[in-house]
């Protein structure tokens, strides 16, 4: 199977990158850390674990993301004092995979060799908690992400039978999670009772079904396959990286409200590029786009870890709880480390190499996991974008 | 082939007065109580220009709109000092690109200014049939008792010469220039001189002489009416009137203080159509209203409305109502809550997106594919689902009805009583097929009355104010039969 309609000799990104040093900073609410602290502390953590002395001499490109940027590509170049080509990329909250994506794709196309993949933001300078808005037009709703994301719950409710508490189990283990990563946000065991209970922002969403909003910074450095074990002895290779879109979803025509098309879509392109067959038996650890409870939820059924309509019982079962057959957002998600937008895709794909080279210490899985998954999707929701990694070639 | 002198009337009607009613007992702090007095209140969503949106589609129903030359607005509160208000009406309306768009404001006759207007301009041959709508929303200042008495509404009717119910037969004037009411450029309130002189030397005696004068031009006197309509003060002053006319109480027409209030320049037209509502051919109104002078008007029924039973007028709103039951809660959606900082604002709308969107947001029209038959809001160029390119024609959705697809209760949205439902509407078209997706607010619907599947009707209504302007666009709200029109509480 082809991953592109026009590219039947399935001419993809499988086994020629391969990821040799990530790093991610500390996420929170940074009041005393600029978007620079922040990039030169996430870098600085990714140059050290690639074994990277002279980045000037070793880096060849920059591809960065961010949604929040004030001023651009700049404040990457500048942060670090590396001036190399630089390449800001931007997909909503896909933006962090669509820059790691772009820098695949031109070490892939032989272009550069060795390239740093910086995604970043800093919503906490707003002087605002909520995400920012733009009102293009008086029908453009002001509305909170919350509101474009909730437009699932009832119909996916009525139809499967799922309720706030399979989203509220969601929340728990997420934040259970997030409680042994080091770089995390918030670090708090939360209860079933007490989500249910909190504050309602966009019903069926309560505060805790809800991703913080917060700062951070997540670096990944890629390099050619054939040349990784030049920087590290255990290099872990890009095994797809694939972007979907989709018809907004509240204008589409033909939309049922129970998925996001545009995950369904970037899903089957990445699994055609990687030879996936069976993602549910495949892919051993996930990191998905949790920015709501119920996108989680979907997101289990869009990439096909299991039927449509079943996700209830596989969250009564713990499947994608840390100890379970499919443990999904090992580190919190972006319930525990925030969305800082261009910052998510990038610190996911830390994540997957953290647990797909052993080194994820107490977030570590009963079993080694070979493959690895990461998924964002942004807009509302129409983008969506999905990292496969592999610690084999 | 029009001449001078030709018959001129008022051929349909509709009124329009929002849901939400305000009990006096709860300004002054009290809980309501089922009963008390109350006046109908514009929500946060609400003004002059969106009850006249409604009035007007409510009084166009059935009516053929290429056949309306000139629309009329008549108002006090209008948001603009300079800018139409009439336009955006016009344009909210769907009426033809060739239209007049007039605003009669300064004056609380201006609403029966504006009906003699259209009348003159039918007999004169200058116009076929005019829309007039009436509509104002004024305020009295918190806790006052001007504010206990004004409420707010909007009144349409279209005058032609055609299928005539109700005909100008005669008016008089008493011009009259005092300080007794007013508001300067600016006031958010309505002030006043000292009561007592207001309404005995300006309210009573310029009403009373001008209703003694229309029946010395007449020869008609007290007796000859079936209905008077006399705008009023408050109930109180308007006995005065009815005694110094020499009119009976059993031909006052209900003036609805303590039901609605007095609605300025829709006031005087609003009893009118209340009376139009129960009047039969060969009754006789008489009319007046007040405000820098007093004018006093002949109506000769003719006939009924055909679609009486239908028709969304006084009437049909009376029955619908929910109530305010905290004060704060009205101050909040006039925007009257004292805060140090103004709510945000920027330069506003583009007013270049404004322009271009102006067919989507204004009158609500979308487009259908001439390839596949699918329909498109907003517009767009290429068809979401056969992907053929700039094959449209325009469609509108402002008289249909919808079905709610999915929604959610947004508790950031900012409102006077959040959460603010949003819902994904899919428009049902005439023939019953699906028309498109909109993701739109609800007016008017308590959140807990929203589900999936539920059919819902489209009102024209101010979405926020940003750039501190008015911003029209459409919602929904509860599908409105003669059967479920009353609402829950506030």
């Amino acid at each position: 199977m082809s991953y592109s309609q026009n590219n039947t000799e399935g001419y993809g990104l499988k086994n020629k990158v391969a990821i040799v040093g990530v790093g991610r900073c500390k996420f929170g609410e940074n009041w005393d850390r600029s978007e620079e602290d922040m990039i030169v502390d996430a870098t600085y953590l990714a140059y050290k674990d690639a074994g990277i002395e002279d980045p000037r001499k070793q880096i060849d490109a920059i591809y960065c993301g961010s949604l929040y940027s004030k001023n651009g590509p700049v404040e990457v170049s500048e942060a670090l004092k590396l001036y190399k080509p630089i390449t800001m990329v931007l997909n909503y909250c896909a933006t962090g995979t669509e820059a790691f994506r772009a820098a695949c794709m031109s070490v892939a196309a032989g272009v550069y060799e060795t390239v740093l993949v910086v995604g970043y933001d800093k919503p906490k300078d707003r002087g605002v908690s909520g995400p920012s808005v733009n009102i293009r037009d008086v029908r453009n709703l002001p509305a909170t992400p919350a509101g474009w994301f909730a437009v699932c719950a009832q119909p996916y409710f009525e139809k499967y039978g799922a309720t706030r508490t399979h989203l509220a189990k969601i929340a728990v283990k997420n934040h259970h999670n997030g409680t042994l990563a080091p770089e995390s946000f918030l670090k708090k065991e939360i209860t079933v009772e007490e989500v249910l209970n909190a504050r309602m922002i966009s019903s069926p969403f309560g505060l805790y079904d809800c991703a913080a909003q917060s700062d951070g910074c997540a670096v990944a450095i890629v390099t050619r396959a054939d040349k990784a074990k030049n920087f590290r002895s255990d290099p872990v290779y890009v095994k797809a990286v694939a972007s979907g879109s989709a018809a907004d979803p509240n204008n589409d025509p033909d939309f049922d409200f129970l998925r996001w098309k545009a995950t369904e879509n970037a899903g089957a392109e990445a699994y055609a590029m990687a030879g996936i067959k069976n993602p549910g038996k495949e892919i051993h650890v996930a990191q998905v786009h949790d920015c709501f409870t119920l996108t989680e939820l979907l997101t289990y059924e869009d990439l096909g870890f299991i039927p449509k309509g079943s996700a209830k019982e596989y969250i009564d079962s713990g499947y994608f709880e840390l100890t379970g057959e499919l443990p999904v957002n090992t580190d919190g998600g972006l319930k525990t480390f925030g969305h800082p937008t261009g910052a998510s895709g990038v610190r996911m794909i830390v994540e997957n190499v953290l647990q797909l080279q052993g080194r994820a210490g107490p977030r570590s899985l009963k079993k080694q996991p070979t493959m690895a998954l990461s998924h964002n999707i942004g807009g509302f929701p129409t983008g969506c974008a999905v990292a496969i990694l592999g610690i084999e070639k | 082939m029009s001449s001078a002198g030709k018959q001129a009337g008022i051929e349909n009607y509709g009124a329009y007065i929002p849901i939400t009613r305000l009990p006096l007992s709860v300004i002054s702090g009290k809980a309501p109580k089922e009963g008390d007095a109350e006046k109908a209140v514009a929500w946060s969503d609400e003004d002059c220009v969106t009850m006249a949106v409604t009035a007007g589609m409510n009084c166009l129903r059935g009516v053929d709109k290429s056949r309306i030359d000139s629309v009329i607005l008549a108002t006090t509160t209008l948001a603009f000092s300079e800018k139409q208000g009439a336009s955006i009406v016009a344009k909210a309306l769907n009426l033809t690109g060739d239209v007049k768009t007039t605003d009669v404001s300064g004056s609380l006759r201006s609403g029966m200014l504006a009906i003699q207007q259209g009348i003159d301009a039918v007999k004169a041959g200058s116009a076929r049939k005019v829309l007039v709508i009436a509509s104002d929303c004024r305020m009295g200042a918190p806790k006052s008792g001007i504010e206990a008495n004004v409420g707010d509404g909007a009144v349409a009717v279209v005058i032609g010469s055609e299928n005539i119910i109700a005909e100008l037969t005669a008016t008089a004037s008493h011009a009259n220039e005092m300080m007794d009411v007013w508001r300067r450029q600016g006031d958010n309130f309505v002030h006043t001189w000292e009561d007592r002189f207001i309404n005995d030397h300006g309210y009573i005696e310029n009403t009373v002489a001008a209703i003694k004068t229309l029946f010395t031009k007449t020869g008609k006197s007290a007796k000859d009416f079936s209905k008077a309509c006399i705008y009023a003060t408050d109930a109180r002053n308007l006995g005065s009137v009815m005694k110094g006319a020499g009119l009976k109480p059993d031909q006052l027409q209900d003036a609805m203080f303590g039901k609605v209030g007095n609605t300025g320049a829709a006031f005087a037209p609003m009893l009118l159509v209340a009376a139009l509502e129960k009047a039969k051919a060969g009754d006789t109104l008489l009319v007046t209203c007040y405000g820098d002078g007093a004018d006093a008007q002949v109506f000769a029924v003719k006939g009924e409305v055909k679609d009486k039973a239908d028709r969304r007028a006084v009437g049909f709103y009376l029955h619908r109502r929910r109530t305010v039951d905290h004060y704060n809660k009205y101050l909040s959606a006039r925007d009257l809550t004292i805060t140090e900082y103004p709510s945000a604002d920027d330069q506003g709308i583009s007013a270049t997106v404004q322009y271009r969107n102006r067919d989507e947001n204004l009158s609500f029209q979308g487009q259908v594919c001439g390839s596949c038959g699918t329909h498109q809001f907003p517009k767009g160029r290429v068809c979401v689902r056969c992907g053929s390119k700039d094959n449209w024609t325009p469609a509108k959705y402002a008289n249909n009805t919808g079905k709610v697809l999915t929604y959610t209760h947004d508790a950031f949205y900012p409102s006077p009583e959040p959460p603010t439902v949003a819902a994904i509407v899919e428009v049902v078209l005439a023939d019953g097929k699906p028309g498109p997706r909109i993701h739109m607010q609800f007016a008017d619907a308590p959140a807990k009355e929203v589900k999936t599947n539920l059919s819902v009707e489209f009102a024209f209504r101010r979405i926020h104010r940003a750039g501190r302007r008015p911003n029209y666009y459409w919602k929904c709200l509860p599908l409105q039969t003669s059967t479920n029109n009353v609402g829950g509480a506030a």
